[in-house]
């Protein structure tokens, strides 16, 4: 049979399996055991085994459930209060006021959390009650919330850029700091629209609170110190080359316990809840790596990806015109499935049409990853949305429909560290030599 | 029968958490004693030198623990990620259908998975194969935690397909609602 009908059978396929409901774990190691039992005189079944033992038995990965874990015990701390109390003296102020707490919240809360979901749900149990009781746009304070939350994805520590580092062999701690700036830039392109549109829109603003003086200011500061604290011990340590993401993470969760012991809220159940969530999340990424490990495998047997990234590469395409069509074919593929689905799904098949367009991977991950966040907070399947439907009980389109103009921001910032990529490689490549 | 499975689920779980919890363990030791160390020699004394043997090796045994271990739990409240609009859009007896085929999938494909794992932890044993690195550990027994993980997977599978033929609702559908933060990023 031709290579590229076999190739269109087995998307086809696939897309089936997953429509169908089939977990997609599953679906991933049925559709690469059909390609080599089909295709392929290999013993699949050893593969297979071999396969998933090698891409599950890893130090590096060990940092997900650490992170993941880290997420949910902050999660049932009393940080988001701490932040709210902390932030919101100094966004008084600033034109949006109250607003920016929302943005500002979760781009910190996304760099002690490697989740979108965590940072949502933790900043919007705390703000989203305040916002509204002191009056403020509700399509604009669940908006705001919606496209913030997804910054924890792109933030480090990131679970997502953990798994894309695990599927393409990519340092960690690299893509770590590649996610820096990019993150720091989408937070401010988020604050200059809610800055913009609260100066057209004056009269959907409550009333302006009166000015704490700077003294105060600087004391209800402190409340920021845990959530700095934790920054400094796990980012800034594998900034500095102090220690590597696993064991940075598995640092980070223990100063989250004490955070949580300090703060009255660690107890037996806090902290049995917080250790079966974080064990069930990451067997579920787990299980999904390493169907994706096995498609990699299979995949690279078929040589349908280098087949692919032959045809893609005889049409001669401008990286742009080749990012442009993959960001359009990324958001359809984001509506239907989850991000971490879509990352593992995608570099198991394209990644050597990316190497051969000439794109830096590490950068390529920042740029995926920010194409995902958009896919969560777009319907029918967006974890943010889902996440912010629990809490509001406001459908999933309504709430999307809140999030389009942060959606419209998302693809401003994918053009612009098109544009200029050095946004994201700056940073990795300034930091300390790391193996 | 019924306990004895949910009692096979939940200590499979539980056995997963402590994996965890003694990679958190094992790994923050090993940072304390670099701290310790950094902190002798800026008092000009040696460094003692204390590493966990084989950290990296035995942390990534306990993540294949925790990750297969807690393959039944997590199906079991529904934290495996599916793909739900088609289900949620047909009528009951067409979704049925639908998870019955899922089901059956995700079953043969387990078993199937079991045994070949299984072979794997058998050659290791077979052919004495050992880790790299300081303390030479027999591959045999972190693969054979992994084949345990994927039979009790293959069990909970099966359980649910038996359930859902008799009519009876998966134990997926009707497990509690979600934590809003177990989503998957």
């Amino acid at each position: 049979m031709d290579l590229s009908l076999v190739a269109i059978l087995l998307g086809i396929g696939m897309l089936a399996v997953l429509a169908m409901g089939v977990w997609v774990a599953v679906a991933m190691f049925a559709v690469a055991l059909a390609a080599l039992v089909l295709m392929i005189p290999v013993p699949a079944g050893a593969v297979m085994a071999t396969t998933v033992w090698g891409a599950a038995n890893s130090w590096e990965l060990a940092a997900l459930p650490m992170f993941i874990w880290m997420g949910e015990i902050l999660f049932r701390s009393r940080l988001s209060e701490y932040m709210f109390a902390g932030l919101s003296p100094w966004m008084r102020n600033l034109p949006g006021r109250l607003l920016h707490v929302n943005i500002v919240g979760c781009g910190i809360f996304a760099a002690v959390s490697g989740s979108s979901a965590a940072t949502t749900a933790t900043i919007g149990r705390m703000s989203l009650p305040e916002l509204k009781s002191r009056g403020y746009d509700e399509t604009m304070a669940i908006g705001t919330l919606a496209g913030s939350g997804t910054l924890g994805l792109l933030i480090p520590p990131s679970i997502i850029l953990i798994v894309y580092g695990a599927a393409t062999e990519q340092s960690i701690a690299r893509l770590f700091m590649a996610g820096v700036l990019p993150g720091a830039m989408v937070c401010l392109l988020f604050m200059g629209f809610v800055a913009f549109w609260a100066v057209i829109n004056r009269a959907k603003m409550p009333v302006k609170e009166d000015a704490l003086p700077f003294v105060e200011r600087l004391k209800a500061t402190r409340q920021l110190l845990p959530v700095i604290g934790l920054i400094v011990g796990v980012i800034g340590s594998i900034y500095a080359g102090l220690a590597s993401p696993t064991e940075a993470a598995a640092i980070g969760v223990v100063l989250s316990l004490l955070l949580s012991w300090l703060s009255g809220t660690l107890s037996r159940e806090s902290f049995a809840n917080a250790l079966i969530g974080a064990t069930r999340t990451s067997c579920m990424i787990a299980f999904i790596l390493a169907g994706a490990a096995f498609l990699t495998v299979a995949m690279g047997y078929t040589g349908i990806p280098r087949e692919l990234a032959a045809w893609i590469g005889a049409m001669e395409l401008s990286p742009f015109e080749l990012l442009f069509a993959l960001t359009l074919f990324f958001i359809v593929l984001g509506c239907f499935l989850d991000g971490i689905s879509v990352v593992v799904l995608t570099t198991s098949v394209i990644l050597p049409m990316i190497e051969q367009a000439g794109l830096d991977l590490i950068w390529f991950g920042i740029y995926l990853v920010l194409v995902v966040e958009m896919s969560q907070i777009t319907p029918p399947v967006g974890f943010n949305l889902f996440v912010l439907q629990g809490m509001t009980g406001r459908n999933i389109f309504s709430i999307a429909r809140m999030a389009l103009p942060f959606f419209l921001l998302m693809i401003l910032a994918v053009v612009l560290i098109v544009a200029f990529p050095q946004l994201a490689l700056w940073l990795p490549e300034a930091m300390s030599s790391q193996p | 029968m019924r306990k004895l499975l949910e009692q096979v689920y939940s200590a499979a779980t539980v056995l997963a958490a402590c994996c965890l919890i003694t990679i958190a363990g094992l790994v923050v030791l090993q940072v304390l004693g670099r701290l310790y160390d950094g902190a002798r020699q800026l008092f000009g004394l040696a460094p003692v030198g204390f590493l966990v043997p084989s950290l990296a090796e035995i942390a990534g045994f306990l993540l294949v623990g925790a990750s297969f271990l807690a393959l039944a739990g997590t199906l079991r409240v529904g934290d495996h990620i599916r793909v739900t609009i088609l289900l949620h859009a047909v009528p009951s007896a067409a979704a049925r259908l639908l998870t019955v085929f899922a089901l059956t999938v995700a079953f043969v494909l387990a078993a199937y998975f079991t045994w070949h794992a299984g072979l794997l932890a058998l050659d290791s044993h077979r052919y004495g194969e050992v880790s790299f690195g300081i303390l030479p550990i027999p591959l045999v027994y972190p693969q054979a935690v992994m084949s345990t993980g994927l039979a009790v997977f293959a069990v909970s599978l099966l359980d649910d397909l038996i359930a859902v033929l008799r009519g009876k609702a998966a134990s997926f559908e009707t497990g509690k609602p979600a934590d809003p933060i177990e989503g998957s990023e």
